[in-house]
């Protein structure tokens, strides 16, 4: 049944007045607000509005071993534009006070312009306290230009392992897209080493203040006297493994030398210092980084922003020969009564040089003189595949996964790769050079430290690492981290043998007795990475006390030549400083005050 | 002149070009309120990339064999049916509500879907041949099929676009020619129910006021003595569902049906909103200068808040162009309307005039304080893909009636 009622003129006239009705009350009431009540609404406007401000958390702080701190925080000045209230007639004065150059302001203000104008622009960080000075002095003279209080990262130690520790920098708009919840533009984040890989426990939790502002942002009081505020909580501060006077011996060794250091405590793993030279200031990256300075640390040809302990590769020369004589010992392939006779070389389809005639040589005092027949002839009777295995055992041409990205793993060759690249029958004189740590084998400083670390401390170690853990806020207490542990799995003979032969080096009659000390047994080994782009890089690696090691160093010194001469010398104030900072142990009155006021 | 002629015959410039100037204000507002904020400053590229979508689906809409709707009706809304069930279980929570299904990093709120879906069903029920608008069963099974959705909203829970649901059953009710009766019948027991949440006086008085209407309409007595039954019982329903919920969800209900109660939570937004449009006096601060907006007093306010920024910056003279231009398109689609004889298609009109309309009223009385905060966005000005994609479509299916409106007549 259709009823005379459907879509009828009197329903539709209906309808038309509701639409026109509710318009017009609309109308009406735009009318009311935008023109009767403007003024009211206006003065609203530019007064009681209430607006959060973030308030940024402390970054958490570094300290070394011993609770020194190693990196902290101050308070620097930050130079503000606010474009909706600012004169561009006031450029080249304050271009001229913060000594920037001409067009500066005015390409920064460009840059922003798809902002609000009442968006402040942060014009220059860490100004200087005279600039603040006489921001204040003319402010009435300076509408629209201010400065906040930002904290900025401070190196009090004297130490700089740079390339550990990292810096912050203002966060990329790809990383902020990312994590749009926990960061804003213009946030710092960590942007390598340990500032990156610890961010998440650095950076803190932001908190919140209300504040009442009138439309210039001006603040005019507390919102709810500041009942709904959210404190900020401070970042976690770190533990380190670095010993700070072992770190700055090691750095001061290194002026004006290419190369690097790593020192690990075999027993935990953790890395008690780390040098990669020529270094850059972290200061100059803590807040603002000059454009010469950046220029300059770009284009050095030394390329000092490049971590040469963990992303430099080298061969290890005769450093590796601890592996050969393990591996053969531990396979039973040899014992300490098996000798070889050195005439000086070794012929196989060539003539392989030694660098002497050592006569009848075991495996202990081959390690001594350093003798390359016998390990010529030790890797043929291991074999590629072997060699390779245990070579990996020992974490030698990969990653360690140390807590910062920046590594690389090297390279070690086996059996498959010369087949792939000569054929079924590859040249097997190639592997004469692999057996004394030449040619096609590379590792990093990290992993030779590693490996000597493994040695040190027969055969086992947690991953090497420099974060031992971080403070708790609330309870002050260290919450320790779990590292894996590292097991090579081989028998406790073969690092007797070994060590031995280490020992001997610096103690009997080898390659580095002019370390000898008189109250330290340092155990090591030389080695000299041949060099095809210039001359010879020195390596030496080491441990010590040899009865019960507790520190193992690896260094690298580029372009010197024999290890024995330039690189030993650096382990061995190392290792004394080390071993030296145990004495008295506790801390001193000072230092304890110091620590309970970081707290 | 006869192409031109032609064109105007084929297609009705009279809907789609304000649809296309508010679009264009609705992209000004998003961009001036989202320029400064990170966390949302890529909205107004996303929202160009929804329009032209929108764009490309009204032309394939409006190009449609007009029949077409007719046959979709029945599947189109038990799909749209299935939609709002699954967001229950696989839906995304946003902002307090699990509204969203997510394809990928995409978003779509069946919600939408299923505004169209229970227009079509309805119209294809109540344009039967044998249809009678008074009658105890068209009534009932137009109901179910408009209350069925809103259940299923009510459970994500989405208080704003069930209203719009009910606005759209009683403007098709209305228009299908239900006597004022009938109305009284479908309206009271609702009006019972909400009066019983809010508390015995309230349930009792509201019964008293059916009484009076039950007086006035002078039906026999056991029809009226069995009305008032339904709607005692319907009281006594709500009240004892409303017990059954928790705290919680009972607070929720509560301060959607008396604002009063929650005057902080969304007080703070409607005061903001009322400053930055008052402040925007008779010509505005200008585009991109408005205090309120590029401070950001009003939260998220490219959404239901877009109109704010209007207000803000282009004044009174900007905020009544945009209402007339929305004045222009409801009474052209109203028109449209009336002049389609065929049941069906004309059902359909007022269904979607019916949308534009509830959000209209709803979302700007809520801007401008005169209406409790209700979160439903301006048709064609606000921020949201789901909701632009649905109203260029219904807009679509206007134009396509508008082409082929000689069939019918």
């Amino acid at each position: 049944m259709k009823t005379d009622n459907f879509g009828s003129l009197k329903r539709k006239t209906i309808i038309y007045f509701v639409i026109v009705t509710s318009v017009i009350i609309l109308t009406g009431r735009l009318f009311q607000m935008q023109i009767l009540h403007r003024v009211d609404y206006e003065i609203k406007s530019s007064d009681n509005s209430i607006k959060s401000l973030e308030l940024e958390p402390l970054r958490g702080v570094f300290y070394d071993r011993n609770y020194k701190v190693l990196v902290s925080n101050i308070p620097a000045y930050t130079l503000r534009i606010t474009p909706a209230y600012y004169d561009t007639s006031l450029n080249k004065i304050i271009e001229t006070v913060i000594d920037a150059e001409s067009g500066y302001i005015k390409n920064l203000l460009y840059l922003n312009r798809i902002y609000s104008k009442y968006l402040a622009i942060k014009i220059r960080r860490d100004i200087d306290f005279k600039t603040v000075a006489w921001l204040e002095e003319n402010s009435e003279h300076l509408p629209g230009v201010d400065y906040i209080i930002e904290m900025q990262r401070y190196y009090p130690a004297g130490v700089m392992p740079s390339h550990a520790f990292g810096y912050t920098k203002e966060i990329s708009p790809d990383h902020l897209e990312k994590e749009k919840d926990n960061y804003k533009l213009g946030d710092y984040v960590g942007h390598n080493g340990l500032e990156k890989t610890y961010e998440k426990l650095l950076r803190g939790t932001k908190g919140y203040h209300y504040v009442l502002v009138d439309s210039r942002r001006k603040q005019i009081g507390k919102y709810l006297n500041g009942a709904d505020d959210v404190l900020p909580i401070k970042g976690n501060d770190l533990v380190l493994g670095i010993e700070a006077s072992t770190q700055k011996v090691a750095e001061e060794e290194f002026t004006g030398k290419r190369g690097a250091l790593v020192a690990i405590d075999p027993t935990s793993g953790e890395i008690i210092a780390m040098v990669s030279s020529p270094s850059y200031d972290l200061n100059q990256f803590s807040f603002f980084t000059s454009k010469d300075y950046l220029e300059n640390v770009y284009k050095d040809p030394e390329k000092p922003l490049f971590n040469r302990a963990t992303m430099s590769v080298n061969p290890p020369g005769s450093t590796i020969k601890m592996l050969e004589a393990i591996t053969a010992l531990d396979l039973g392939l040899i014992n300490t009564s098996y000798t070889i006779f050195c005439g000086g070389g070794f012929t196989y389809g060539r003539f392989f040089k030694c660098h002497g005639s050592h006569g009848t040589v075991n495996v202990v005092t081959a390690i001594e003189k350093s003798c390359n027949t016998f390990f010529y002839k030790l890797i043929y009777k291991i074999g590629m595949d072997r060699w390779k295995e245990y070579a990996t055992r020992f974490g030698l041409g990969q990653k360690t996964s140390i807590d910062i990205t920046e590594e690389v793993s090297g390279f070690i060759p086996d059996e498959n790769y010369y087949k792939k690249r000569y054929g079924e029958n590859w040249p097997k004189s190639i592997m004469a050079s692999l057996g004394i740590g030449q040619g096609e084998v590379s590792v990093t400083s990290l992993q030779l430290a590693q490996y000597v670390a493994l040695i040190a401390n027969n055969g086992k170690m947690k991953t090497p690492h420099f974060v031992r853990g971080y403070i708790e806020n609330e309870s002050g207490k260290l919450v320790s981290f779990d590292y894996k542990e590292i097991n090579t799995n081989i028998s406790q003979a073969a690092f007797d043998v070994v060590k031995k032969g280490m020992f001997l080096v610096v103690n009997g009659h080898g390659t580095a007795t002019h370390i000898r000390l008189p109250d330290i047994e340092i155990a090591g080994k030389t080695g000299t990475a041949q060099n095809p782009h210039g001359e010879d890089h020195a390596w030496f690696v080491g441990f010590a006390p040899y009865e019960n090691p507790q520190i193992a160093v690896a260094v690298l010194v580029e372009n010197v030549g024999f290890g024995g001469t330039h690189a030993a010398p650096i382990a061995k104030k190392v290792i004394q400083t080390y071993l030296n900072s145990f004495k008295g142990e506790g801390k001193t009155l000072k230092e304890e005050i110091a620590i309970l006021k970081n707290n | 002149m006869r192409i031109d002629y032609n064109i105007k015959d084929k297609f009705d410039f009279g809907l789609f070009l304000p649809a296309l100037v508010l679009l264009g204000f609705g992209l000004a507002a998003i961009y001036s309120s989202t320029v400064n904020n990170i966390l949302a400053h890529e909205n107004f590229q996303r929202q160009i990339v929804w329009g032209v979508i929108a764009l490309i689906l009204f032309f394939i809409t409006y190009s449609l064999p007009t029949n077409f709707f007719k046959t979709i009706a029945i599947p189109g809304y038990l799909i749209s049916l299935g939609l709002l069930l699954a967001v229950l279980v696989i839906g995304k929570h946003v902002s307090g509500s699990k509204s969203w299904i997510m394809i990928g990093s995409m978003g779509f709120q069946p919600s939408e879907l299923a505004k169209i879906g229970t227009i079509l069903a309805i119209a294809a029920y109540l344009s039967r041949n044998n249809s009678n608008i008074d009658s105890f069963k068209d009534i009932l099974v137009t109901l179910a099929i408009g209350i069925t959705p809103i259940l299923l909203i009510l459970l994500e829970p989405d208080m704003g676009t069930s209203i719009v649901f009910i606005g759209i059953i009683l403007m098709m009710f209305f228009w299908k020619g239900i006597s004022s009766f009938s109305l009284f019948v479908v309206l009271s027991p609702a009006f019972v129910a909400i009066a019983a949440i809010f508390g015995l006086i309230y349930f009792i008085l509201a019964l008293i006021l059916v009484l009076v209407f039950l007086f006035i309409f002078k039906r026999n007595l056991f029809f009226s003595a069995s009305i008032f039954a339904f709607n005692l019982s319907s009281g006594f329903f709500a009240d004892y569902i409303f017990r059954a919920l928790s705290p919680h969800q009972q607070k929720r209900i509560q301060s959607f049906l008396d604002p009063m109660a929650d005057p902080l939570g969304s007080g703070y937004n409607t005061i903001q909103a009322k400053v930055a449009i008052g402040s925007g006096g008779l010509t505005g601060k200008g585009f991109l200068a408005g205090n309120q907006t590029q401070l950001q007093f009003i939260p998220e306010q490219w959404t239901d808040f877009a109109y704010c920024v209007i207000g803000e910056e282009f004044g009174f003279i900007g905020s009544i162009i945009v209402l007339g231009i929305f004045l222009f398109l409801f009474l052209r689609i109203l028109k449209l309307t009336h002049n389609t004889k065929d049941e069906f298609l004309s059902l359909v009109s007022i269904g979607i005039l019916s949308v534009y309309l509830v959000h209209f009223i709803i979302n700007l009385g809520m801007v401008v304080g005169i209406l409790p905060v209700i979160g439903i966005p301006l048709p064609f000005i606000s921020y949201g893909g789901s909701s632009l994609l649905l109203n260029i479509f219904m807009l679509g299916i206007l134009a396509n009636f508008y082409r082929t409106r000689k069939n019918y007549t």
